[in-house]
């Protein structure tokens, strides 16, 4: 056997053994510490509860909701079609079939503004990107949603417009909600999302 | 960061002219190194030529750790890539079937392309037959259904199957590669002085 | 291997050793690019459902495996694969025009057995071969070798099934090439 291989085979060795070595890389690109101050500081990743009424009736398909409260609490109340990925388990695979969707806008939220913050910087730090905080959380959604208020009679005309669409959103998801209670909680049963099929049986 | 196409790095309309230009390397490699006769092949199988355990092997060695060092320095996602999924079954019956015209036939579609366009007719027969073949297949396809998407593992690698690491794994292979290196010439060394010699036409 | 060779009447190939970093920097590239490996006989298949369905339309479409792909947009030739195919065909000439192994057409066999053995074998070698890919998901290229670079189990398995295979049937089918 010729003696340069034993040159070759040696470079194939040291660079396969070199592998073994190698410290295990995180499979996520992680976002900047000063982008991620600067998106902190930034109000744009809150979406009002009046939005979010919308974004339900409507059926926009381009958003999906993630209570990032416990299971419990999960179970006793949550809004409808809402997934439920609790705050310690968002840097865990199965929560990224849901996160890690392009073109779909996740909003968290959970009772208050808190935890869903806290959730929103945990994902935004492990590169999600079109991550949203639903402001107020669950206490304003019953407060504006639920049993909005009504404004003072000399408030301007936008003002009652408000209270219209939240008077008519409110019979929507208090009158609904019974009938559909079953489909509301859908539990964190996720698929693995498959790969993309390129080229089954292409050789 | 790679891979470029599935990211939409490159814009789709070269998607065709990428392809035909990795195919002319990739045919000029096969033909290059020897695959466009069927004799040269059939040698690994007899002892006299181990030219495609040579060259296989190699390729699959330093393009297994050149994807592990691509994904270490971040230039490839590895989730990206086509891991080519396991049916348990339905590949074994394949692979064997496979295997009985490989050493009937001498080629396999890519190095048959290669011998035709240096004039084997042999090579445009095998290739004919292959056509046959993959009919024969859709044809019977309705029946076999059920075997064809049967033991379904998904797009497991080497690695998930056998509960280690895939850069360990992709050491033992270099190592398995040394070794059979070694053998196959010392194995080739004994064949050539008893083999009457053969033509390559 | 060079001194006991010498007598013997050896085109030039390159070293395989050489050859096989090539394939291999070849098919890295390839994932980088692509995000997936190379492939052969896709090729074929895609000219088998385009032939069908020319001759037969309907069949095609109400057929579980031809219909897989068939589409409305773009005929099932303009395939990754395919073009791909036609660069192998044209790399394998650059390159035997190069080392001068372009000759007018010839049946390469084995002494023993006559050039209408030899072409009958690789009929049915061609055949089963043919049939197999498609069970294999991919033939040597696409499955055995693209498939093991990815760290593919599936790959991994075509490869020792198809090679073991080879070897158990080499000893029966050994007239045929020595």
């Amino acid at each position: 056997m010729n003696k340069n291989y034993i040159i070759l085979f040696g470079i194939l060795v040291v660079l396969s053994g070199g592998l073994l070595f190698l410290p295990e890389k995180n499979n996520y690109v992680e976002e900047s510490p000063e982008n991620l101050m600067w998106d902190i500081a930034q109000p744009t990743r809150y979406i009002s509860t009046d939005q979010v009424a919308k974004m339900i009736i409507e059926k926009d398909p381009l958003f999906q909701l993630v209570d990032v409260r416990l299971d419990y609490d999960f179970e006793a109340f949550t809004l409808p079609k809402a997934y439920n990925i609790p705050i310690d388990s968002i840097i865990t695979a199965d929560a990224s079939d849901i996160l890690d969707i392009d073109d779909i806008n996740t909003i968290f939220f959970s009772d208050d503004d808190i935890k869903a913050d806290q959730a929103w910087v945990i994902a935004k730090r492990m590169g999600y990107k079109n991550v949203y905080v639903m402001k107020g959380g669950l206490n304003c959604w019953i407060r504006t949603i639920i049993q909005p208020e009504a404004p003072p009679e000399t408030a301007p005309i936008t003002e009652f417009e408000l209270y219209d669409f939240r008077k008519g959103a409110s019979s929507y998801f208090t009158g609904a909600e019974i009938s559909i209670d079953s489909d509301i909680k859908k539990s964190v049963n996720i698929k693995r999302r498959k790969k993309e099929n390129v080229a089954e049986g292409g050789c | 960061m790679g891979p470029l196409i599935p990211l939409g790095q490159i814009a789709s309309g070269w998607d065709f002219i990428i392809a035909l230009l990795i195919g002319i390397a990739f045919g000029f490699i096969l033909e290059a190194s020897g695959f466009s006769s069927s004799r040269n092949i059939t040698g690994s199988f007899y002892g006299y030529n181990f030219v495609v355990l040579r060259v296989f092997f190699t390729a699959v060695i330093v393009s297994m750790i050149g994807l592990e060092y691509f994904d270490y320095m971040g230039w490839i996602d590895l989730n990206l890539i086509y891991i080519l999924p396991t049916y348990l079954s339905p590949m074994i019956v394949g692979a064997v079937i496979m295997g009985v015209g490989f050493i009937l036939g001498g080629f396999c579609p890519g190095t048959s392309y290669t011998a035709i366009a240096i004039g084997k007719l042999d090579a445009i027969v095998f290739t004919i037959g292959l056509f046959i073949g993959i009919f024969i297949f859709s044809e019977v396809f309705p029946l076999i259904e059920g075997f064809y998407y049967s033991d379904n593992l998904g797009n497991i690698t080497i690695g998930e199957m056998l509960g280690i690491s895939n850069r360990l794994f992709t050491f033992i292979m270099v190592v398995i590669a040394i070794v059979a290196f070694y053998l196959t010439w010392l194995i080739e060394k004994k064949v050539r002085k008893t083999i009457t010699p053969y033509k390559f036409e | 291997m060079d001194s006991t060779t010498k007598e013997k009447q050896i085109p030039k190939y390159i070293n395989p050793y050489f050859g096989g970093v090539l394939l291999g920097i070849l098919i890295l590239l390839t994932f980088y690019i692509t995000g997936r490996g190379l492939g052969a006989s896709g090729a074929i298949k895609s000219a088998v459902v385009t032939t069908v369905d020319k001759v037969a339309p309907k069949h095609t479409e109400s057929h579980t495996f031809y219909s897989k792909f068939i589409s409305s947009e773009h005929s099932p030739m303009s395939n990754w694969l395919v073009f791909e195919s036609i660069g192998v065909l044209v790399g394998g000439l650059l390159s035997g025009a190069l080392f001068g192994r372009i000759k007018k057409l010839r049946v390469e066999h084995s002494p023993k057995i006559t050039k209408k053995t030899r072409l009958i074998a690789a009929a049915i070698g061609g055949i089963l071969f043919g049939f197999g890919s498609q069970l294999g998901r991919g033939c040597s290229s696409g499955a055995a070798l693209s498939g093991t670079a990815s760290s593919s189990f599936g790959g991994l398995l075509v490869m020792l099934f198809l090679f073991g295979t080879g070897y158990i049937m080499a000893y029966f089918l050994r007239k045929l090439w020595i």
